[in-house]
């Protein structure tokens, strides 16, 4: 009997069962649009036709009003705007952890742009000089280093390897209290 | 019980390997279903869908896929991990409540980015089945021995049954397969799981539908001939397949006689048999006679996704009045191994 009180010749009282599950993810046609321009440098949201608000990364329709958004819609928007969120994670070092050190996610508006992009990276800022309203723009990763792996669809991909402060004046909170989630 | 019935109904064609996301491949769909319907957007009081995020991979596609139902400002909404044909159930229930008169139904699945034989396990019992991987291909060719040797029937009943909905997928163009090939061909083509062929078999499908319900006499002015739910229930055999009768379906059976089946006749029934004796299983515990056109769709043999065959089988059931003048019709759904659960929806028109 072991210590965990497991008699091998007793009866079964427990049992493992490993289960995997492989898929094969597609990238959608808006999605891989999308993936195109992040590779020219361009951070390109789509402008809903019938509220106004502009959505980046481009979604194909807009949730608000249930109506579709294509080329015609697009609007360029600037690869730099407000930590409006964010937090600090500590990574637990279970298998598969690629993290080290102790680092930040935010929830950026970018400027031109009606909702926030979530998770991106804060860099090259100590962390505990992170806060709501920091202004913040893209890191870009070199043209030929942002591969195929942004046509995942989720964010910017390999893109844009992280966001670091402009020295800007902070952000008015009340340009992005309804942000902050 | 409040009258209720369906308005319109919108499906995407089934294929393997959609690019778009769910909610993409969603979008049109519901906004053709709606407009079919008469019913503005804001005026839905009640919205519900079914699918199963297992099945493209995706944690909590479920909520995105709300995006187009245009949930702001706030909707009441509610989701089911299962055929859209119980989300139909629900919004059906929420109806009687007398308080609301719409209700969007709606339902996706992406089968293709996994291995459906292996996602599929995990709707097994933990215990016993899980670990064995008996996978639902394997469990349907169990059930289909059973039925052939119950019956003394051979193979060739099965082909019989590949063919004629191969045969009537070809005027479908939402089903994903089709064919004109004779039932003694069907029979000559190797085993996928004995004694099931390939005709036998679904293939693996992405697809989305949707429908809308409206209440009382507000159905026959918005719609020109709405398809009234005269029926419906479910109901679930034990889970082990072990403990059951494979060659008959119980459920099926108690469902169908809840739900008013025999109370006249059936002109048209869109069966969810993913797998040919399925149909046969089926036709039983119906009393389904020769009278009965089954499945002039193609039926899930010939385009099955998951989560949205029996909603797609509730809504050409629509469609065989709204569209082809029928007065009674039936659609089922089947959830589960061996046709474990089972739904019955029986549609009447005006005349």
């Amino acid at each position: 009997v072991s210590e965990l009180g497991i008699d091998p010749d007793g009866p079964v009282r427990f049992m493992q069962q490993h289960i995997a599950l492989d898929y094969v993810m597609r990238v959608s046609p808006v999605s891989a649009h999308f993936a195109d321009q992040l590779r020219e440098g361009r951070i390109v949201g789509q402008k809903c036709p019938s509220c106004g608000l502009v959505y980046v990364p481009q979604r194909g329709f807009c949730p608000m009003c249930v109506v579709g958004m294509g080329p015609a819609d697009e609007v360029d928007v600037a690869d730099r705007g407000t930590v409006t969120s964010f937090t600090l994670l500590t990574p637990i070092q279970y298998h598969g952890q690629q993290e080290r050190e102790e680092y930040a996610l935010a929830s950026l508006l970018l400027d031109g742009a009606d909702g926030t992009v979530g998770q991106q990276r804060i860099v090259d800022v100590p962390l505990d000089q992170i806060r709501m309203g920091l202004r913040v723009e893209a890191v870009w990763a070199e043209p030929d280093k942002r591969g195929e792996g942004d046509r995942a669809g989720f964010g910017f991909g390999e893109a844009i390897t992280g966001w670091r402060p402009t020295g800007e004046p902070d952000t008015d909170r009340e340009h992005f209290k309804d942000h902050v989630l | 019980v409040r009258d209720v019935a369906i308005v319109s109904f919108a499906q995407s064609p089934s294929l393997n390997g959609v690019t778009e996301t769910e909610s993409q491949m969603l979008f049109p769909v519901v906004v053709e279903a709606l407009e079919r319907s008469g019913v503005a957007r804001a005026d839905i009081g009640f919205t519900c869908s079914g699918s199963a995020d297992y099945l493209a991979g995706q944690s909590f596609a479920f909520v995105s896929n709300l995006e187009v139902a245009g949930a702001w400002p706030p909707i009441s909404e509610s989701h089911v991990e299962m055929d859209g044909a119980w989300a139909l159930y629900e919004a059906w229930v929420r109806l009687q409540h007398g308080d609301v008169d719409t209700a969007l139904v709606f339902s996706s699945g992406i089968s293709s980015r996994g291995d459906l034989r292996e996602v599929l396990c995990l709707q097994n019992d933990p215990y016993y089945l899980m670990p064995l991987w008996a996978d639902h291909v394997s469990l349907a060719a169990l059930q289909a021995r059973a039925v052939l040797e119950a019956r003394g029937l051979d193979e060739l009943a099965l082909a019989h049954v590949a063919a004629r909905s191969r045969r009537a997928a070809q005027d479908n163009p939402f089903a994903q397969v089709s064919g004109d090939e004779r039932a003694d061909t069907l029979a000559e083509e190797p085993y996928v799981v004995a004694p099931l062929r390939a005709g036998d078999c679904p293939p693996v499908s992405d697809a989305a539908a949707a429908v809308v319900l409206v209440a009382g006499d507000r159905a026959r002015e918005v719609c020109e001939r709405p398809a009234w739910i005269r029926g419906i229930d479910h109901r679930t055999d034990p889970h082990y397949p072990g403990v059951r009768d494979l060659t008959v379906s119980a459920s099926t059976r108690l469902a169908g006689q809840e739900a008013g089946v025999g109370d006249a006749p059936i002109e048209v029934a869109e069966l969810a048999a993913a797998f040919s004796h399925e149909e046969l299983v089926l036709r039983d515990a119906l009393d389904l006679d020769d009278t009965v056109e089954v499945n002039p769709s193609g039926g899930a043999l010939t385009a099955n996704p998951v989560m949205v065959t029996g909603l797609i089988r509730i809504g050409e059931a629509f469609r065989q009045i709204n569209e082809h003048g029928k007065h009674r019709t039936l659609g089922h759904a089947t959830s589960g191994p061996c046709l474990q659960q089972n739904l019955v929806c029986v549609l009447e028109g005006d005349d």
